[in-house]
């Protein structure tokens, strides 16, 4: 019966309905600015990753012969993977170049909150540790090469001056330290864009944390740990997944400087994929490779974002 | 509340015609012509050359447009492919090495030996070895367009220093030669590997990478180890130097400049390239000479017209113009280029013998012994079967494996190849 | 230049400044020390392969930047790379900013986007080529300027840069602007952007380098000598039959130039300011 339907009550369930549809209008078109605003990009990785993508899977199922046409053939590339030498040692070098990524993002992480200090010149040393991320991978690695060499290199020449080694070291002939080598290349070129994505977190994090927490007595090193790590966490999450894409970023270096020699043990997955590809004509390996290597490198990105929050490690909005 | 809405749009429509109009510039027009495109393995330095032939074959051929793109040496074969998965391959395509061959064998370049049988003034200008380097399967595909081949270029300084009358004749001279040499950041031997270049060292001995039928290695002999123990121990000793199994092309022609090495084992561009980095090199000082046995891995470009061309004939007329002789001498006056066409290549070492006779010497090499190639094998998966033995030639003379285990693996690996 | 004062809210304020000179001396020396070389063999064009190696530039000259502008014809790849460049810049602060604004409030299926977003990350480009040809082909932009900036128009890493500061913005500030009334898009280009200067910057830089330097894609998708990029030139300097050391180098530091003094140019957004803290107080 409507026994609750008294004059009272109409106009406020008249009010409260209104009210909820004016909410779910305004829900609706805000849901849809959010698709409109999220096109322009969407559209631009539909194209150029997500489509070429799904082209790689599907040609990793197919034998294909570049005047000949193609074929399914299952799984017989993840076959041939599974009992490929290069694929392994590729594989193990792609993840030594994951795993030492903390390291330059430590460094990187120092750097950064040491040119982001009110000391004099800091434009000028940020200028300089930028400098070698824009500069031409065959003059960076023609020049590490030298450098790098037995007998004529820069760091032979160094280290038997100081009287630290005997023997010449060769670095880029010798199967053990050529990945360190490369790494190390890879982390000077590269240690600009951390700096750069580093520097633009910092600049988010609000001062008057830093004054309020100076004025509770807080020392210099608990306002780091309490207050710019964890307002660094998005900058600092970006960091770990640029970290991850050195692996695949780091072609051009790797190419340049070793072609992933001496006997593949420079090899990474990347290069392997681009040799396949383009050297040895087997384009359907290479896809092949390519969505073993997104899956790996997709993992371990999805693991670093749960951990992180789920967000991209952004932060708790204040207020 | 209405006028505020509308002025509002103002701005956001006046940016977005602006960036409307950016793009609208952006768009290019292309032409109604024929299109003839050749595609060249790096060889922008000789650009004017190149574009002069495009202007005089617009006079003989005013319908068509050539679009000449050159690349570098690694990215043609990316360029290449993707021109032909797109379905416009390069007309003309200029190829180094051996991945004309796979191109060959898929059906991807043209047969031109019908061209050939009916212009035979065009198959007469070549010189008969290098013309047979581009023939498969008694096809020939593509003319010789540069030609070069490996040789010994050696440091007569260093030679005097170590107590060496000449350049080794032997196999066990050279590598001794070499261990003689090395001392300090000196070293007696370095050689380009890419392309099988240093094949030489192994054929001088007797050594064959596969079996006459092409199916199976057959460089896993007792004298293949011996060889390639040989070179390890020489690389240990700092004989070889050890850029030569990683390097690729900068560093031997910079170690070689730099006078610290004793042999280099390259083809003749490298001539041309060292001059200018080294002031030391003159006739007393560099030596020229041929490897042991005269066995050489030739460094060969050919000119080819892709299956997939529409204009097949205009093609032809174009390799026919460009190899023929006045504008081979077009090339060879303006780079001291060996181009193949024998009627040039005598004229330009008959000028350098007068003008340049240490260049004489070295391009004379280039022309001579050309019975004694090797390094090449009519291979469609020679990328694949370098590719299986390369690395285990690096563990051997790297020290990471015995040269008997190196060429154990090796074999295996290549038998896997050539077996698909 | 005068030296800002040390403030109060600056944690480093009250300790020594020597400790951080020593260190960054040190640090610049290592990051200088290839740079060094590179400018130092374009300027002689000496073989670097000669022992002992020389510290001191013998012989230097500046004739090899006057090759570089010969060799190739540099004036059109410089124009080519510019607008190229222009366009991705453009395209990259807009569209970015956009994307993240929409990431930064909270949908059904956000999440998803982030981890699509991620995963688009890991795709190296050179396993792209073929495909994007294709479609580029399709949409009919080959050897075009918009067809040469397309694949660059928007980056995730940007993306995130943004989202990373829109994310540091009070939710009071933005509810306040609700109220009085502002769309979305005169919040997002009113109160957001402006208080994301650091972020425009790095996206700008970025945009920049990428696109400036990218080399694979001009050399896959250009057919015509005249619509290729400044990096596309390098071909000429690493010619076999003749001897390009010095210009190759002096090349490479030519491409360079642009990028560092964009870099120059907007480094005071990233100076912290005493600004900083109030408005996003």
């Amino acid at each position: 019966m409507a026994i609750g339907l008294t004059r009272a009550t109409l106009p406020q369930t008249a009010a409260v309905d209104l009210r909820t549809y004016a909410r779910g209008a305004k829900r609706r078109r805000e849901l849809l600015l959010v698709w409109v605003f999220l096109l322009p990009s969407l559209t631009v990785f539909f194209l150029y990753r997500i489509l070429p993508l799904l082209w790689n899977v599907a040609l990793s199922f197919q034998q294909f012969s570049l005047f000949r046409g193609t074929r399914w053939i299952g799984l017989e590339h993840y076959v041939e993977m599974w009992q490929d030498d290069v694929f392994w040692t590729s594989l193990w070098n792609t993840l030594i170049f994951l795993l030492s990524a903390p390291v330059g993002i430590l460094l990187a992480l120092a750097v950064s909150l040491m040119v982001n200090a009110d000391i004099r010149g800091r434009n000028v040393y940020r200028t300089i540790v930028f400098l070698s991320y824009p500069l031409m991978t065959v003059a960076v690695g023609i020049i590490w090469r030298w450098m790098y060499d037995e007998k004529v290199g820069l760091f032979n020449f160094v280290l038997r001056k100081l009287g630290l080694i005997d023997a010449p070291l060769a670095f880029l002939q010798s199967f053990e330290l050529v990945l360190p080598s490369v790494l190390l290349a890879n982390i000077w070129q590269i240690l600009g864009f951390y700096m750069i994505v580093l520097l633009a977190g910092l600049q988010n994090i609000p001062q008057n944390l830093y004054e309020a927490a100076s004025i509770d007595g807080a020392s210099r090193w608990q306002q780091f740990v309490k207050i710019t790590l964890p307002m660094l966490r998005p900058a600092l999450f970006l960091a770990f997944v640029i970290g991850i894409m050195t692996s695949i970023t780091s072609f051009d270096l790797v190419y340049v400087m070793t072609q992933g020699g001496p006997s593949h043990s420079s090899e990474l997955l990347v290069t392997y994929i681009y040799k396949a590809a383009f050297e040895l004509s087997k384009l359907d390996y290479a896809a092949a490779l390519t969505v073993v290597q997104f899956l790996l490198l997709v993992t371990l990105t999805w693991i670093g974002n749960r951990m992180s929050g789920g967000d991209a490690g952004a932060v708790e909005r204040e207020g | 509340m209405k006028i505020t809405h509308w002025t509002r749009w103002v701005g956001t429509s006046r940016t977005i015609a602006s960036i409307c109009l950016l793009f609208a510039l952006s768009f290019s027009a292309w032409g109604e012509q024929k299109k003839l495109t050749l595609l060249t393995w790096n060889i922008s330095n000789q650009g004017k050359v190149v574009q002069e032939w495009i202007d005089d074959f617009k006079r003989v051929r005013p319908d068509v447009d050539v679009n000449w793109i050159d690349k570098k040496g690694t990215e043609v074969a990316a360029y290449y492919q993707t021109q032909i998965i797109a379905g416009t391959p390069p007309d003309i395509v200029d190829l180094q090495g051996a991945i004309w061959l796979e191109y060959a064998a898929q059906g991807g370049l043209l047969d031109i030996t019908p061209y050939l049988a009916k212009n035979p003034d065009v198959r007469r200008r070549f010189e008969p070895d290098y013309l047979a380097a581009w023939v498969y399967q008694g096809k020939n595909y593509m003319l010789p367009f540069y030609v070069a081949k490996t040789l010994l270029f050696y440091n007569k300084t260093m030679f005097k220093a170590a107590g060496i009358a000449g350049p080794p004749e032997t196999f066990e001279q050279l590598v001794d030669d070499a261990s003689k040499m090395s001392k300090g950041d000196k070293t007696g031997l370095v050689t380009l590997n890419f392309d099988w270049l240093y094949w030489p060292l192994f054929k001088m001995n007797g050594v064959e990478l596969l079996t006459p039928d092409l199916k199976k290695a057959a460089f896993n002999t007792p004298k293949g180890v011996s060889v390639l123990d040989a070179l390890a121990k020489a690389t240990a000793n700092g004989g070889i130097n050890k850029i030569s199994w990683t390097g690729r092309w900068v560093e031997p022609i910079g170690a070689f400049s730099a006078g610290n090495v004793g042999m280099f084992i390259a083809h003749s561009p490298a001539f041309f390239n060292m001059r200018g980095l080294a002031p030391w090199l003159n006739a007393d000082t560099l030596g020229i000479a041929d490897l042991p046995g005269g066995w050489a891995t030739p460094s060969l470009h050919g000119l080819g017209i892709s299956k997939g061309s529409p204009n097949a004939d205009i093609a032809w007329q174009f390799l026919a113009m460009v190899t023929s002789d006045k504008y081979t001498r077009k090339l060879s006056d303006f780079a001291y280029f060996l181009t193949g066409n024998a009627a040039t290549d005598r004229e330009l070492l008959e000028r350098l013998r007068k003008e340049d006779p240490l260049a004489a010497r070295v391009l004379q090499t280039q022309l001579e012994q050309t019975d004694k190639l090797t390094g090449n094998w009519s291979l469609p998966s020679d990328a694949r079967v370098k590719e299986a033995f390369y690395p285990e030639i690096q563990n051997a003379v790297l020290g990471r494996k015995s040269a008997a285990e190196a060429l154990k693996d090796a074999e295996t690996k290549v038998d896997r190849v050539l077996a698909r | 230049m005068n030296r800002p004062k040390p403030s109060r809210s600056d944690p480093m304020h009250r300790y020594p400044r020597w400790p951080l000179h020593v260190m960054l001396v040190a640090i610049s020396f290592a990051m200088l020390l290839p740079f060094y070389w590179v400018l130092k063999t374009s300027l002689t064009g000496e073989n670097i392969f000669v022992y002992p190696p020389s510290i001191l530039p013998h012989h230097a000259q500046p004739f090899y930047y006057v090759d570089v502008w010969y060799f190739i014809p540099f004036a059109r790849f410089l124009l080519n790379s510019v607008i190229v460049s222009v366009l991705a810049i453009v395209a990259n602060v807009v569209f970015n900013a956009m994307a993240a604004f929409a990431l930064s409030k909270s949908f059904p299926g956000r999440g998803w986007i982030i981890t699509l977003l991620l995963s688009c990350m890991m795709i190296p480009f050179q396993t792209t080529i073929v495909p994007a040809y294709l479609i580029t082909g399709k949409l009919g932009l080959l050897n075009s300027y918009l067809g040469l900036a397309l694949p660059t128009f928007s980056t995730i890493v940007c993306i995130f840069v943004y989202k990373a500061s829109f994310d540091a913005i009070p939710r009071s500030l933005i509810d306040a602007a609700r109220i009085d009334g502002l769309s979305e898009l005169r919040i997002l280009m009113r109160i957001m952007l402006p208080l994301s200067t650091s972020a425009i910057a790095t996206n700008v830089i970025l945009a920049f380098i990428w696109s400036w330097n990218n080399f694979l894609w001009p050399l896959i998708v250009v057919r015509d000598q005249a619509m290729q990029t400044l990096p596309l030139g390098l071909s000429r300097f690493l010619s076999d039959h003749e001897n390009t050391t010095g210009a190759l180098y002096a090349f490479c530091i030519m491409v360079l130039a642009p990028g560092i003094a964009l870099f120059l140019m907007a480094q005071k957004q990233f100076i912290r300011g005493l600004t900083s803290g109030a408005t996003k107080g």
